[in-house]
């Protein structure tokens, strides 16, 4: 039944949609008819509330995050849901006639029914994030319905500062409202409410207040989020009417309303939700007299009633919140009809400037007068409900004693404040209906067509009959809202006209005087006004928003500028500071482990390395030195491999060396001979940084090396080497045998990195800046001398490969070594010539190389064992003597041959473009 | 030594789609351009049927394989039927860009799947070996894709760059990864844990390991300050790559992170926790405020990443539980939006017309009702709006830190995600309220319409009952 109401608006906002065809009244039926019936419904439950029953509904929805779809109507529930449905049923009739032929009625009407649903859904949800979801949902409806006419650039400016500021609320209102479920063990309002007394006892508890006020009061339009209910009456009038000042905006004082027995009665509770309230009562009040819009000084009005509300829910007495409760039902019904009243002046005369609409008594004296008792009632005027609530507050201000000394003020400022509202509801009586003739209007007006002024007239009925007889009209209804809101029993209070001469009589004649006062002196106050006018609100949301603009638009370019160089910096740099954080709360480990102790030689070798790589980066601009450079900075390396006893590296890390920096020598005559010079600060910066990561990598280096080491590997292998793989030179073995699987991998992917090179390099280079080999006369000497040392060359890449399983050398090497010796015959002689001695086809190498490393594996298989098992015998060579035969050398000659083929496929590439290397 | 073989059962998958994909690479060779669709077929297929594999096979107990380098658990198997069904969404939508292009050539496809392949080993990586392989395996084929276009200057500079940071970035990972080893003696993930909690944080060379590990890490996510290649990788790639890129990795980055920092290091939770919330705070403020100044929509939603990639960081570095299942969901529910807001971006792209800025999407309800449509649900569910996914997901993770007493982290979250709002509605408003500049009529073949349409309305569907997708990975991360 509960779920029911919520969703009969929801679904049934397809409804207008289609009954589009069949015409505008078909379309105003069907929304009325959906709303009508959620309202039946919602009486039907009314009789269980009045008999002090709460009607309750559930369904576990998102368990995870203790959000269910759980139900709940009470009093206050009752109440809001009869005005929202009631003041919506006012409002579709109004919007049939009030809308221009050409605009799409369906669409509105669809979305006022969403709305309506969304809003029904705060009111009567039990869960309260169930309440947040319906919440947010409001606020994108409210989007939607302010940007309605979205070809009007105001429409949608004010939809989306509206949006931006109540839907972020709702965000921080979400985050207060998980806090508070935290705090109080439960999301469901039947207990929450019930937790009060916990719940303001932690310490969490002004956190989640302040949170939860944020949501309030960008809902509730309160200082200093107000700023976008004006900009929001861009919106068509009805949405105005419905949303702006009877519903929507109401959210947020409902939830105070909603949680007053959770969060209430506390110095915070009262400082914080009484100050907010106080001020944007006086603020609002004092600036609605200075809006020339016709809406803006409603949207300012609203506010200053809204702050009204807020102020006496936040005075935290049970008297202050009934009379809360009283004016929320007050000033729905007379803002409201001033809303459709203000609409009506605008659609019969095309304006809505105070300045120009003068003198409309004359064109439509029923509407005149309808508009003029419901702006009485705004100005608390007797015998009009507003006066009646009006009073109850200023009885309210009275008998507030809790701040000692001062508390005269309140009742002081209550009446300034009421002041001011009389100040402006009589500016919008005499402005608007007399003061002279109308200026320079669009259309000449007339009294609006009979259905357009029905609503009116029903309000303003509402609002003489709740302001002569209160206790038989509203009275019960106040009664059980008020008790849910309060919590307890309420305390006895009177909703006569007349209470005698006191006070509160004399506060409200006070301020009708004044009111008057102020509004035949108004001349000099605009000029005041103009003066110095008060910081708008969102002028300096706009400029912060343009500030953060600037701001993103500053740090992209900054940070963002697309040149790699300064990426890469940052990179480094966030990097070491990582690592400075990481090193901060241990410093350098002790030295657990002492790592080798350093000499002279080592030093030396330290400072050429890093003087070999300044080197490189210095020259990086003459290509040619800086690769001799990164040479260097590579043979020290080898030096360092052999002062540390490992010649097995030193050896491979030589071969490799020279053969890469012939491949870049080639490579390197197709880059451009030109290079852009760097701005002159760059290379300190860059410096600076490489010295620091250097010095960090350095440390940690250290570090590493000074702890103990963990039990090595390499005992393993020491001790396995001899004895599983036949070899002395573990490198070797763990290469061709323990790792044998790895290898075969590896060589397998030089062959296709090889393959894939050769073919990209067939497919066209551009044409090479500098030719491949010096010129003949010059480089005799070499040819010469090449020739011989080819033979020898490859004799020591034999050598290199035999001894390799026991003794540094290898497959690997040999094979490096040995393309070493071809390559130089390439680089000495004429590229074209050599080729054609040569006659190598190198695919096929690769291959023969793979399908040995292959067949080797399986052959052990053949014989029973795992794939790659090796083995190896003793055999007597006639001049070398004992000679070791280890399965693993077929392996390894299968290694030489891929390398070399490899080697010689990309230079020949690179070094003859064009030319069908595979 | 002796071999003994693995079980092989548990990495069926990965060894169909290594299969399937060599398979692919070589039938494509032998394919005339107009037979293309064949590849693209293939590679359909393969995602189809290594999804039948996982989904027949769904591990409801962990099990560990090849040596212990491989495990095999519900949070894999969840997050590689995600991978295939979002790389199958990315290789659909962005078939006919590519034809457009003359891109459409094996290439793609059988790039795309090796990355698929990279990034199932990463989600089931067991050792830190296994964790490196799988991320380069993906990288290595993302740097190729993103210069795919290779006569387009700005995708070359784009891949050239993204190239040279992720290699910096996998080389300061792997430096991490020896000296996490060098600390503990174990690459293993499961073994690596025992020794962390023996020895705690004394070992100052662990703690150094874990900063290059968090390093690698947070480049591989785009988080701030380790975000540079993001935007102009995502500028400049071709859209359809950029659709990759943005998609099913983020999943295998969350994996990698979990298998690291959570299985692996779980007991350094309290350091790594700090450093997550520095770049979970720099990601959120720095993606969404460069956001706002951007105009070309794909930099935009690079920067939104890095912001998602800030929320995601926040339900990790809750430690908990509640926390990973929250990012989990999160990460899924990220790639189901990103698919479909580039998704929707290759449909508007036409021959001769790349769509890329913001003013693209002016008046699209206009010219397609129903695409600007999906297009609001995408955005608004990135912006976190209720009542769609992308809310409860960021929800969750707000929830789990909540939980664990960082509400401050939550209310700055918060702060940012309504600045994030800003700008997903911009794009909301070009849609709904402003005029189109071109009236082109959209083409979009049929198939892309249906999984486009139901990219969109999952969002929803979801938005209204995510209970399902919740409950599931917070039974993959328990069970």
């Amino acid at each position: 039944m509960l779920a029911l109401i919520i969703l009969l608006p929801v679904l049934g906002a397809a409804l207008p949609l289609w009954l589009q065809r069949r015409g505008r009244n078909a379309c105003a039926w069907g929304t009325a008819l959906v709303v009508t019936l959620s309202m039946i419904l919602l009486l039907g439950l009314a009789p269980a509330v009045f008999a002090g029953r709460l009607v309750q509904w559930g369904l576990p929805w998102i368990p995870a995050l203790g959000l269910n779809a759980s139900l709940r109507l009470d009093g206050l529930g009752l109440l809001f849901g009869l005005l929202i449905t009631g003041i919506g049923l006012l409002v579709v009739l109004y919007a049939r006639y009030y809308l221009a032929a050409h605009d799409n009625l369906a669409r509105l009407y669809a979305l006022l029914l969403l709305f309506m649903g969304a809003m029904l859904g705060i009111i009567l949800a039990d869960n309260v994030l169930l309440l947040l979801l319906f919440w947010e949902l409001t606020s994108l409806c409210s989007f939607l319905l302010v940007g309605y006419w979205h070809e009007r650039g105001d429409a949608r400016r004010g939809a989306r500062l509206a949006l931006i500021l109540t839907a972020g609320g709702g965000l921080a209102l979400l985050a207060g409202l998980l806090w508070l479920g935290q705090v109080a063990g439960s999301f469901e309002l039947s207990t929450v409410l019930l937790r009060g007394d916990v719940v303001r006892s932690d310490p969490a508890y002004l956190g989640i207040l302040l949170l939860i006020l944020l949501g309030v009061c960008t809902k509730s339009a309160q200082f200093p989020f107000h700023f976008w209910l004006p900009q929001a009456m861009a919106a068509p009038t009805p949405v105005s009417a419905y949303l702006h000042s009877a519903t929507m905006v109401k959210a947020g004082v409902f939830l105070l309303a909603r949680l007053f027995p959770v969060l209430a009665g506390t110095e915070a509770w009262f400082s914080l939700v009484g100050g907010v309230g106080l001020f944007t009562l006086l603020f609002a009040a004092y600036m609605a007299l200075f809006q020339h819009d016709l809406k803006g000084l409603l949207a300012y009005s609203t506010i200053s009633h809204l702050g009204l509300i807020t102020l006496l829910l936040g005075i935290g007495t049970p008297l202050a919140a009934v009379a809360g409760v009283f004016h929320i039902i007050n000033h729905a019904t007379f803002k409201a009809s001033l809303f459709m009243a203000a609409g009506i002046i605008e659609h019969e005369s095309g304006c809505r400037d105070m300045r120009q609409l003068n003198g409309l008594f004359k064109y439509m004296p029923q509407t005149a007068l309808l508009a003029m008792v419901a702006a009485a009632a705004m100005a608390g005027v007797p015998l009009l409900n507003g006066f009646l609530s009006k009073e109850m507050f200023f009885a309210e201000t009275v008998h507030l004693a809790r701040l000692g000394e001062i508390s005269l003020l309140f009742p002081m400022l209550a009446t300034v404040a009421g002041v001011f509202s009389v100040a402006y509801s009589a500016r919008f009586i005499h402005d608007v209906f007399f003061n002279g003739e109308p200026i320079n209007l669009p259309r000449l007006p007339h009294e609006p067509p009979r259905y357009l002024r029905v609503p009116v007239e029903i309000l303003v009925a509402l609002c003489l009959l709740v302001g002569m007889l209160p206790s038989y009209t509203v009275g019960p209804l106040l009664a059980v809202a008020a008790s849910s809101v309060v919590g307890t029993a309420l305390p006895p209070y009177s909703l006569a006209i007349w209470h005698g001469f006191n006070l509160p009589l004399l506060m409200s004649t006070l301020a009708l005087f004044g009111g008057v006062l102020v509004y035949s002196q108004r001349a000099i106050l605009f000029r005041l006004h103009e003066r110095y006018p008060p910081p708008v609100g969102q002028l300096l949301f706009a400029a912060g928003l343009n500030r953060l603009l600037d701001g993103a638009r500053w740090l992209t370019g900054w940070l963002e500028n697309g040149a790699l160089q300064r990426y890469l910096a940052l990179l480094v740099l966030a990097a070491l500071l990582a690592g400075l954080v990481g090193l901060w709360p241990t410093g350098l480990p002790a030295t657990v482990h002492p790592g080798p102790a350093l000499n002279l030689l080592d030093l030396v070798f330290g400072l050429l390395l890093a003087l070999m790589a300044l080197l490189t980066v210095r020259w990086h601009e003459r290509r040619l030195l800086a690769l001799l450079a990164a040479g260097g900075a590579g043979l020290v390396v080898v030096l360092a491999f052999v002062r540390f006893s490992a010649p097995d590296l030193a050896l491979t890390q030589l071969t490799v060396e020279v053969v890469t920096t012939v491949l870049l020598l080639l490579a390197l005559r197709f880059l451009p001979l030109e290079m852009r010079q760097n701005a002159l600060h760059r290379p300190w910066r860059d410096m600076l940084l490489a010295l620091a990561a250097g010095l960090g990598v350095a440390a940690l280096a250290w570090g590493v090396l000074n702890t103990a080491p963990q039990p090595a590997l390499a005992d393993y292998f020491l001790t396995h080497s001899l004895p599983g793989g036949g070899g002395t030179n573990v490198v070797n073995v763990i290469l061709v045998d323990f790792r044998g699987f790895d290898t075969l991998g590896e060589t397998t992917v030089l062959v296709v990195a090889a393959l894939g090179i050769a073919a990209l390099l067939a497919g066209g280079l551009p044409q090479p800046v500098a030719p491949a080999v010096v010129s003949l006369p010059r480089a005799l000497l070499l040819q010469i001398g090449v020739r011989p040392l080819l033979a020898l060359t490859l004799l020591m890449a034999v050598y290199l490969f035999l001894r390799g399983h026991n003794l540094p050398g290898g497959g690997f090497v040999a094979g490096l070594v040995a393309a070493l010796a071809l390559v130089t015959q390439y680089l000495a002689d004429d590229f074209r010539a050599v080729t054609v001695r040569l006659t190598l086809h190198y695919p096929r190498y690769m291959a023969a190389g793979l399908l040995l490393i292959a067949i080797t594996g399986a052959l052990s298989m053949v014989l029973g064992y795992p794939f790659l098992t090796s083995t190896f015998v003793h055999v007597q060579l006639p001049l070398l003597g004992d000679f070791e035969l280890a399965s693993a050398m077929a392996f390894d000659l299968g290694v030489f041959l891929v390398v070399i083929a490899t080697v010689l496929a990309i230079l020949l590439g690179l070094g003859d473009p064009g030319r069908e290397a595979v | 030594m002796n071999f003994v073989a693995p079980d092989f059962m548990p990495v069926l998958p990965e060894l169909f789609v290594l299969t399937m994909t060599c398979l692919v690479l070589v039938v494509d060779v032998f394919l005339e351009q107009r037979q293309r669709h064949i590849t693209y077929g293939l590679a359909q297929l393969t995602l189809l049927g290594a999804a039948l594999l996982t989904l027949f096979t769904y591990a409801h107990a962990p099990v560990t394989t090849m040596f212990g380098h491989y495990v095999k658990d519900a949070m894999g198997d969840l997050l590689k039927l995600c991978i295939y069904l979002a790389s199958a969404a990315v290789f659909l939508y962005s078939r006919d860009y590519l034809r457009r292009r003359d891109l459409f050539k094996g290439e793609y496809y059988v790039l795309g799947l090796f990355g698929v392949l990279g990034m199932m080993i990463m989600v089931s990586a067991h050792s830190l070996l296994s964790v490196y392989l799988g991320l380069e395996m993906l990288s290595l084929s993302l740097y190729a894709l993103v210069a795919i276009d290779r006569d387009s200057p700005v995708a070359s500079e784009a891949a050239m760059k993204y190239f040279v940071l992720g290699s910096l970035a996998s080389g300061m990972l792997l430096y991490g990864i020896s000296m996490v080893y060098g600390a503990t003696g174990s690459i293993d993930i499961q073994l690596l844990a025992d020794a962390v909690a023996k020895q705690g944080l004394g070992n100052p060379v662990l703690v150094f390991g874990l900063v290059f590990l968090v390093v690698g890490l947070s480049f591989k996510l785009g988080a701030v300050p380790f975000h540079m290649w993001v935007p102009d990788v995502y500028q400049g790639a071709p859209t359809s790559v950029t659709l990759y890129i943005g998609s099913a990795p983020k999943l295998a980055a969350f994996a990698l992170v979990m298998r690291i920092l959570v299985d692996g290091l779980g007991t350094l939770q309290a350091d790594w926790q700090q450093m997550l919330i520095i770049l979970a705070m720099l990601s959120m403020m720095l993606g969404n405020l460069v956001a706002i100044a951007q105009s070309n929509i794909k930099r935009m939603l690079a920067y939104s990443t890095i912001s998602h990639v800030g929320f995601l960081l926040l339900g990790i570095l809750a430690g908990t539980p509640e926390g990973y299942a929250a990012a989990m969901f999160y990460t899924i529910v990220y790639v189901l939006m990103a698919v479909g807001a580039f998704g929707v971006l290759l449909v508007l792209s036409r021959t001769g017309f790349e769509a890329e800025n913001i003013d693209d999407f002016k008046g699209l309800n206009d010219r397609n009702p129903w695409l600007a449509f999906l297009m609001m649900v995408i955005m608004m569910s990135m912006a976190g709006v209720p009542f769609m996914v992308g809310f409860y997901a960021k929800w969750m993770v707000l929830q789990s830190i909540v939980d664990i007493g960082l509400v401050w982290l939550a209310i700055l979250g918060v702060l940012f995600s309504v600045i994030g709002a800003f700008y997903y509605l911009r794009v909301v408003k070009c849609l709904y309220f402003d005029k189109p500049e071109d009236n082109t009529p959209i083409e979009m073949s049929r198939d892309t319409e249906v999984v486009i349409s139901a990219n969109g309305l999952l969002l929803v569907v979801l938005g209204l009952y995510p209970t399902a997708l919740m409950s599931l990975c917070s039974t993959a991360l328990l069970g």
